[in-house]
């Protein structure tokens, strides 16, 4: 079920408002356009104004509802559904009036998050041919790279094992978008900056 | 509360991701039902996946009669229970949601290239109608009908198929769509060997210190074998790969060095590694001595511009070779110095001495890997010979962790297009009709009067000759089946009518065999409702010449028919009226699986699978049937020489069942069939050497215990050729290589994989990609629009610097898997003058923003 199918049934009413957060992901993570220095900067400068989806060509960039309390409003991103495709022009940050998205001239500037693979869901780890994650990557080699390894009691065949690299991953939730597994769970998440990068 | 749902989907995490992708490892097949006429509701089937060349075993798990998932083959050694995330995803190719589930007609042709225009009709009303239309178009003109079959089509359908065509209707317009992909590989087989397909195995991957792919992208083309070689690479001490390719891919990606050329100077590199080897005196001496023959071939040959290219004056020339000494080969290769060679190529002269030095080092084991790149090439044919001549000249072929390999992008390109003889030139089993020995050895299996088939002794239409006479409205009749050639072609504007001067495609009356609205769908007079996959049996022989059966799992769904039975219903009404050596033809041909009373097959899938494979079978083995052994031996003395039909021989039916697939000759040894690994290399034949084709046919104490008895005078041929340019070179007007190609996710043209909710989701679009450098010269931003012109036509497509491929300044690549950016609107169909096969990869385009 997506975050946004979940708040959905949250705001039928069977759960309090403070679970909404805790619904959200690990440590109740909003994923936020890019530009946005923090998450008490983002709320404080934030005017729920739209442009900056209205802005977004891929129309990604969606205003968080009603039930999310103080955060209604405000820009979020739900990779599963569409992920930031990192325009190179960053038309989000442009159209921001207040700064809340702000000081984005390049992709590495970016800091939405880091990626973290779900070590029991990924199949790659069991050898499956499968990096989705890694070859759709906008800076792939840099923010993923594949480690080779031979595959346990199998001399004839390799894991190719995506890594993610916590200094280069941005966080724009495109790994998450693409992945193949969705059951019990999306086997790769965007968590915080500065998480650990693998589960 | 938190740790509580966090624990629980943690213990059950690996569970349910593995089974919900259909990957659960350690299930034994448990052999279920036979493939009867109707299949089990429930239980295991063993089969083969249905996507690449590669041929890994899957175990189909069924359940109330529906293909609930298809796992890995754990006992399967060339898998080894993996898959790539298509073969993960095999089950839900079946049930899309638009399947074909009842034959389809259309009554006003104006409506074709469209999405309308078709209604459902009765399979009797089908029938009639393609038999009706057949027939009148036959009787009137053998050369303006044609068949586009496939790689795909299992083995006893090809084969029943090309019988029909070929014996039932003497008809040689059939084709299939290998010729896209292998024909460069084949004509370059029998030009050098003399029989086709690789010597080698995947078993040399395990063993090779020394890889080199040549225009291949296997991470992504063929997944679980790139496992493999990868590996190798891991395990083995200083294992090498040299990866040699136009662009970046995400091979070159794993590669240890990768040498980047311009498109279609390849022969020059692989000319200058033969020209090193022969000018500081580190070829093999002994091996060459004993195994090679040289000639050289004609030059100059041009480019197939203009439809006549065939019968014109150079292209009658184009087959022409000379017998010369090693003195005469080694001064016409003398050109290619490592200097030469870089200027052309634009690859450091460093690099490819670098490369030449592993092939002069008696102690490595190097093995070569090619596909699309050196097949889709207006040299093809001849940059397959290039490659030979190193190997040849190393003594590198034929010896485990040693030999060229030309990889396959079907599951049964070898299996069946090649094997059964699709080919408009070719009979079953490496035949080919103008040899009038092989017409005689077909005809006695076939039980056809001697003669009877001196009417197809003249090779049919090509692939791109079929096509370009459609679509000048010189084909009145077209059958397709396995292939979606309205997306697959090259020059779609062409071919798709969208040029005032080419409108034949209005005109044909074309009949498709489908399992899923397609492009093609869209320009059929009848679709016909297929079975797919494992609701049938049949069987696929893959890249290494490994022949396998899937067994039947589920019935094909509404109405929808296995293709072979559909074949027979149209043959039963054409052939009416029509004899055989004083017999009804149909029965003649096919009496053997059919039942005239009942209109049906006269048995299950599994009978006539079996029947119709042991018929074939006598092509390889013809001891079974005495008029065939005779022409084999050339006992009458009426030939040249003896056929060795054996070379390729197949076990019965009912061996395949017990095993994973066997690599031809399959040989019986006290009672036990056993495959061979490696052709022509004496050895035991346990332990997969050619022991009993050599004691048969070869020489013992040769070079490597190597014997090459199906080759003339025991002796491949190295043949020299040069570098010639490509049809087309960049200018002002189009200044751009556009070379494109399949991706992981999706499989050819993305009728099966983008109906996988998972597969789509992987990968929902296609993508330009282009060099960063170009992007800002023109104007271009990552994800814009942009228009693609070739002299040809145009397609639009978003722009990407995303690095899925890295294509240097100048080059661009786009997958062919999306309808909706047809890439082949605007692709070249200008192909190799030898194997007729098109260019893919080397149009020249301009790129605008749209």
């Amino acid at each position: 079920m997506s975050v946004m199918a979940r708040i959905v049934k949250v705001a039928a009413g069977f759960v309090a408002g403070w679970q909404v957060l805790e619904l959200l992901g690990e440590g109740g993570f909003l994923l936020r356009p890019p530009g946005a220095a923090s998450e008490a900067d983002l709320l404080a400068r934030c005017v729920r104004c739209g442009k900056c989806a209205l802005a977004c060509p891929y129309h990604v960039v969606k205003a968080a509802p009603s039930v999310m309390g103080e955060h209604a409003g405000t820009p979020c991103i739900e990779a599963r559904e569409g992920a930031c495709r990192l325009c190179e022009d960053f038309p989000c940050v442009a159209a921001c009036p207040t700064g809340a998205l702000r000081d984005i001239a390049e992709r590495s500037d970016v800091r939405m998050g880091v990626a973290v693979i779900d070590r029991e869901l990924c199949i790659a780890l069991r050898g499956m041919r499968c990096e989705v994650c890694y070859r759709v990557c906008p800076l792939k080699d840099e923010a993923v790279t594949i480690k080779y390894s031979l595959r346990e009691g199998d001399d004839r065949h390799a894991v190719f094992e995506p890594v993610i690299h916590s200094d280069a991953c941005v966080g724009c939730g495109l790994c998450v978008e693409r992945c193949v597994i969705s059951d019990p769970a999306v086997a790769i998440r965007i968590e915080p900056a500065g998480a650990s990068p693998h589960a | 509360m938190e740790l509580s749902r966090r624990s629980f989907i943690k213990a059950s995490a690996v569970s349910l991701a593995v089974a919900a992708a259909g990957a659960l490892a350690g299930c034994a097949p448990q052999g279920g039902a036979p493939g009867g006429v109707t299949a089990a509701k429930s239980g295991t089937f063993k089969s083969v996946c249905r996507f690449c060349g590669t041929g890994c075993g899957v175990i189909c798990e069924v359940k109330n009669g529906r293909l609930a998932s298809v796992l890995g083959d754990p006992d399967n050694a060339s898998n080894k229970g993996l898959n790539c995330i298509k073969g993960l995803h095999l089950a839900k190719i079946l049930y899309g949601e638009d399947r074909l589930t009842k034959p389809l007609v259309r009554d006003d042709a104006t409506t074709k290239g469209t999405t309308g225009g078709l209604r459902e009709a009765t399979w009797e009303e089908a029938l009639d109608l393609v038999a009706d239309k057949l027939k009148t178009a036959w009787e009137a003109d053998k050369k303006r009908i044609a068949f586009w079959g496939s790689g795909q089509q299992p083995i006893t359908e090809g084969y029943a198929l090309a019988k029909f065509w070929k014996a039932g209707l003497l008809s040689n317009n059939i084709d299939p769509n290998a010729r896209l992909c292998m024909a460069s590989a084949v004509v370059a087989f029998m030009n050098v060997f003399q029989t086709d397909e690789p010597p080698g195995s995947y078993s040399d991957l395990d063993e090779a210190d020394v890889f080199v792919t040549w225009g291949a992208n296997m991470a992504e083309a063929h997944p679980v074998l790139y496992s493999r070689l990868t590996a190798r690479k891991i395990a083995g001490a200083g294992v090498q790969h040299f990866d040699i390719t136009t662009l970046k891919t995400r091979t070159s990606a794993s590669a240890d060095k990768v040498l980047v050329f311009r498109p279609g100077t390849d022969l020059a590199i692989a000319n200058a590694i033969s020209n090193y080897l022969i000018q500081n005196d580190l070829y093999d001496k002994q091996f060459v001595a004993d195994h090679v023959q040289f000639k050289v071939g004609a030059e100059n040959i041009g480019h197939a511009y203009e439809d006549g290219y065939d019968g014109s004056d150079v292209g009658k020339t184009v087959n022409d070779v000379t017998p010369v000494d090693f003195e005469a080969f080694a001064a016409r290769m003398s050109t290619y110095t490592l200097d030469y060679a870089a200027e052309l190529s634009g690859v450091a002269a460093a690099d490819i001495e670098e490369l030449a030095r592993l092939f002069a080092d008696p102690d490595k084991r190097i093995m070569s890997l090619w596909t699309m790149g050196v097949n889709q090439h207006t040299r093809g044919t001849w940059m397959n010979h290039c490659i030979y001549n190193i190997h040849l000249l190393a003594g590198k072929i034929c010896k485990p962790g040693s030999g060229p390999f030309s990889l396959t992008g079907q599951p049964t390109a070898c299996g069946t297009a090649r094997e059964v003889g699709l080919f408009a030139h070719r009979l079953p089993a490496d035949l080919v009709v103008n040899n009038p020995q092989h017409r005689r050895y077909t005809e006695a299996v076939w039980d056809l009067p001697s003669g009877y088939l001196d009417a197809i002794q003249d090779p049919g239409f090509h692939t791109i000759r079929i096509f370009r006479e459609m679509s000048k409205g010189n084909i009145d009749f077209l059958w397709t089946a396995s292939n979606n050639w309205a997306a697959s072609l090259p020059n779609l504007t062409r071919f798709l009518g969208k040029s005032p001067e080419y409108q034949g495609v209005f005109k044909t009356f074309i009949v498709v065999n489908e399992v899923y609205p397609t492009l093609s769908t869209q320009y059929a007079d009848v679709v016909l409702p297929a079975a797919m996959w494992v609701e049938r049996e049949g069987q696929f022989g893959n890249a290494e010449r490994r022949t396998a059966v899937f067994e039947k799992a589920v019935d094909p769904p509404g109405e929808a028919k296995w293709d072979v039975w559909i074949f027979l219903q149209v043959a039963r009404r054409v052939l009416d009226g029509t004899q055989i050596g004083g017999a009804p033809a149909f029965d003649h041909l096919f009496g053997f699986i059919w039942d005239k009373d009942k209109d049906d097959f006269s048995g299950d899938d599994r009978e006539i699978n079996r029947r119709l494979f042991e018929e074939y079978r006598i092509f390889s083995n013809p001891s079974l049937k005495p008029a065939a052994a005779a022409i084999n031996s050339n006992e009458g003395g009426q030939f040249d020489a003896g056929l060795k039909m054996e070379n390729k021989q197949l076990a019965p039916y009912d061996v395949y069942l017990e095993h994973n697939g066997l690599t031809w000759p399959v040989r019986e040894v006290n009672g036990t069939w056993l495959p061979t690994t490696w052709r022509f290399a004496d050895g035991s034949q346990a332990e997969g050497f050619d022991e009993v084709g050599i004691a048969a046919y070869g020489k013992k104490g040769l070079a490597g215990n190597i014997s090459f008895y199906k080759s003339a005078g025991q002796k491949p041929s190295a043949v020299f050729r040069p570098y010639e340019a490509p049809a087309e070179q960049p200018d002002d007007q189009y200044p751009f290589w556009l070379c494109t190609g399949r991706l992981l996710e999706q499989w050819h043209t993305g009728s099966m994989t983008r109906r996988v909710p998972e597969l789509d989701r992987a990968l929902p679009e296609a993508l330009l990609d282009m060099n960063p450098e170009d992007c800002q010269r023109l104007g271009i931003k990552d994800g814009d629009l942009v228009r693609v012109t070739s002299r040809h036509g145009q397609f639009e497509i978003k722009a990407s610097t995303a690095r899925r491929t890295e294509p240097g300044p100048g080059t661009c690549f786009a997958p062919f898997f999306v309808e909706e950016n047809l890439v082949n609107l605007a692709v070249e169909d200008y192909y190799c003058p030898l194997s007729k096969e098109p260019d893919y990869k080397k149009t020249c385009v301009r790129i605008e923003k749209a």
